[in-house]
């Protein structure tokens, strides 16, 4: 077999390595023949010299041709010695997609162990938060204690500046309307009702689930890819009892109470208006605002606020826990929590509109 | 081959502190070049905090740092950029951007500063992962790799724009005894080949034994012994003995600062 034999460089860099691949590139090489690189009087090469190597081994294998290296010696041989491997490996392709049914099908399995996953965290945060401590399990009070103080307390000054500016803008809005029909006195009427049923317990969800919502991810993700839940469960410790149940507890403590304070405040922001700006009547405003008010309203507000809570803690920890992928992960799984609770708080304020309607 | 007294780093008089307690207490070393110098020590002594401060990460309470005489303490942010291109560091835990595949980890210094032709940058990728053996692992995510592909991972990323001088935290920590020994030739090799300066950081004694030209040996924040790895052996110093002995303290608890 004949062989078509390329001299390479004395010195092999990244200047002498793009003449010698221009080389090779010009070099044809018949059918059946190999081509050989001579290294026989390379004294020196460097990493970008090799670097050239590499692409040249590439360029000859897209060819669909043989090659080997002859004559190298000295450090010049240590080092083809060395990234060999690179000269040979053929690394995979990272495949992305898949096609269009295996995809969905894909998607539907990954649903269905997202549904389970999150089914059994509900089950289990209800038993240790419900059951559990009735059954002499060990509820950890410290720290319901200490999230009550970074969820509630915390959170009490933006919650309620966002609510009290709703009402603002809700009393705003619905003046102008009513104005034309004669009625702006109940403007009043409409704040109250508004906040009590549905804005308070909305606007807080919305506040709670990006304050308190996505820092249980952010949290529970980190121990996630730090190795802290396994080294919970390498203890025995169940991580709902020791890290979901004391969240749940606290934030059903303090949603009730920030969407309480939120009523407050909307109303206070709709009288601002009212009787600051539209001019009417301090007292009528009261008058009007107390015949409005209604306990089945307000209950009604309470139990949303209940079931909000439920909601932004599951999501809280069911993205956290499903981390995977370092830095990145702990973002994406963040975004998505956030995005979840507001897509769920709308679902569950429509499920409780239409109860509320028959019933 | 390089001059052996040439001299790449000076360590003058170095103290810092975190907080209240003193770390390192009047530390003074040269990094020669193309020699391997490790920096060993028990846990808690101030190594990976003494490299962190060679490299610019931490700023020093008082002391000189100089490369080719200048004293990076003093430098600013741009300046001091400037000559961290020209060195490498491999993290003890890699270090490796979770977000990219292994083989765009090791082209991001190549492309932010490399100033080369980018048909270059593939093959040169390709290259220093198959100078550390991970020729096939170029299209995969860190995560998909194991600990100690994800050391040779962060060191083929340290070597990438071919420092002068590279540093290494803790290279065989968390490995097991082959893939440790294998990440020692690679250092043996990188350091003859490419003539890469290395300053390791580590308190394995076999390590030691196989790759250092010379030892520096810090206690409770200070240099204890600083010369060829057969004298640290034959040492009369009472710290130096037992760290090469591999003796307990008596009351363990006494070494707790």
């Amino acid at each position: 077999m004949t062989d078509s034999r390329i001299l390479c460089p004395a010195e092999l860099n990244q200047e002498t390595g793009r003449q010698l691949l221009a080389a090779v590139r010009e070099c044809s090489i018949p059918e059946g023949q190999e081509a050989v690189l001579d290294f026989s009087e390379t004294k020196a090469m460097d990493s970008r010299g090799g670097a050239w190597l590499v692409e040249i081994a590439h360029l000859l294998r897209a060819r669909g041709a043989q090659f080997r290296f002859e004559r190298q010696h000295g450090d010049v041989a240590e080092f083809i010695d060395l990234i060999e491997p690179g000269l040979l490996a053929v690394t995979k392709e990272r495949v992305e997609e898949t096609g269009g049914v295996a995809a969905l099908g894909q998607q539907a399995i990954d649903f269905w162990a997202e549904l389970k996953e999150m089914v059994n965290l509900v089950i289990d945060a209800i038993y240790w938060t419900v059951i559990g401590p009735f059954e002499g399990k060990r509820v950890r009070w410290k720290l319901v204690i200490d999230e009550i103080h970074e969820m509630g307390v915390r959170g009490l000054q933006i919650n309620s500046l966002m609510n009290f500016l709703l009402g603002l803008i809700i009393a705003m809005l619905s003046a102008a309307q009513l104005k034309q029909v004669g009625g702006v006195i109940f403007v009043a009427d409409l704040v109250v009702i508004a906040f009590a049923r549905e804005l308070a317990a909305v606007m807080t969800t919305v506040v709670v689930s990006a304050r308190t919502g996505a820092a249980i991810t952010a949290e529970l993700a980190t121990m996630k890819v730090q190795e802290e839940i396994d080294a919970l469960r390498g203890m025995g410790l169940n991580v709902s009892q020791f890290l979901v149940a004391p969240k749940l507890l606290a934030l059903l403590i303090v949603m009730p109470c920030l969407v309480a304070f939120g009523m407050v405040m909307g109303i206070a922001g709709g009288a601002v208006w009212g009787i600051g700006v539209m001019g009417i009547d301090a007292n009528a405003w009261w008058r009007e605002s107390l015949h409005a008010a209604n306990l089945h309203d307000v209950v009604q507000g309470m139990l949303k606020s209940l079931v909000f809570a439920v909601m932004i803690v599951l999501v809280g920890c069911h993205n956290g826990l499903r981390v995977s992928g370092g830095a990145r992960g702990v973002g994406l799984m963040t975004t998505r929590a956030v995005v979840m609770d507001i897509f769920f708080l709308i679902v569950i304020d429509m499920i409780f509109a239409v109860f509320f309607y028959y019933f | 081959m390089p001059e052996a007294n040439d001299v790449l780093i000076v360590v003058k008089d170095l103290v810092t502190h975190y907080g209240e307690t003193q770390v390192l207490d009047n530390v003074s070393l040269e990094v020669k070049r193309g020699e391997v110098l490790v920096i060993l020590g028990g846990s808690g002594c101030g190594k990976t905090t003494l490299l962190k401060h060679m490299t610019g990460l931490l700023q020093p309470t008082a002391g000189q740092i100089l490369y080719a005489g200048r004293d990076i303490t003093l430098l600013d942010e741009e300046e001091l950029a400037e000559v961290q291109r020209g060195i490498g560091i491999a993290f003890q835990s890699s270090g490796l951007f979770n977000s990219m595949t292994v083989g765009d980890n090791v082209a991001l210094p190549l492309r932010e500063y490399g100033d080369m032709d980018e048909r270059l940058v593939k093959p040169l990728v390709r290259l220093k992962l198959s100078l550390v053996g991970l020729a096939h692992a170029e299209n995969l995510m860190p995560d998909e790799l194991s600990g100690g592909m994800r050391k040779r991972a962060g060191l083929a990323r340290a070597i990438a724009l071919d420092p002068p001088i590279v540093f290494f935290d803790e290279p065989s920590a968390g490995l097991d005894p082959i893939m440790a020994s294998g990440l020692d030739d690679l250092v043996l090799e990188l350091n003859h080949l490419l003539g890469i300066t290395f300053v390791i950081v580590t308190h394995e004694l076999d390590s030691i034994r196989k790759v250092a030209d010379r030892a520096l040996m810090l206690d409770q924040g200070r240099v204890v012994f600083c010369g060829a790895v057969a004298e640290a052996e034959a040492s009369e110093t009472p710290r130096v003995r037992q760290f090469f002995e591999r003796r307990a303290d008596e009351y363990i608890g006494q070494q707790v600062r």
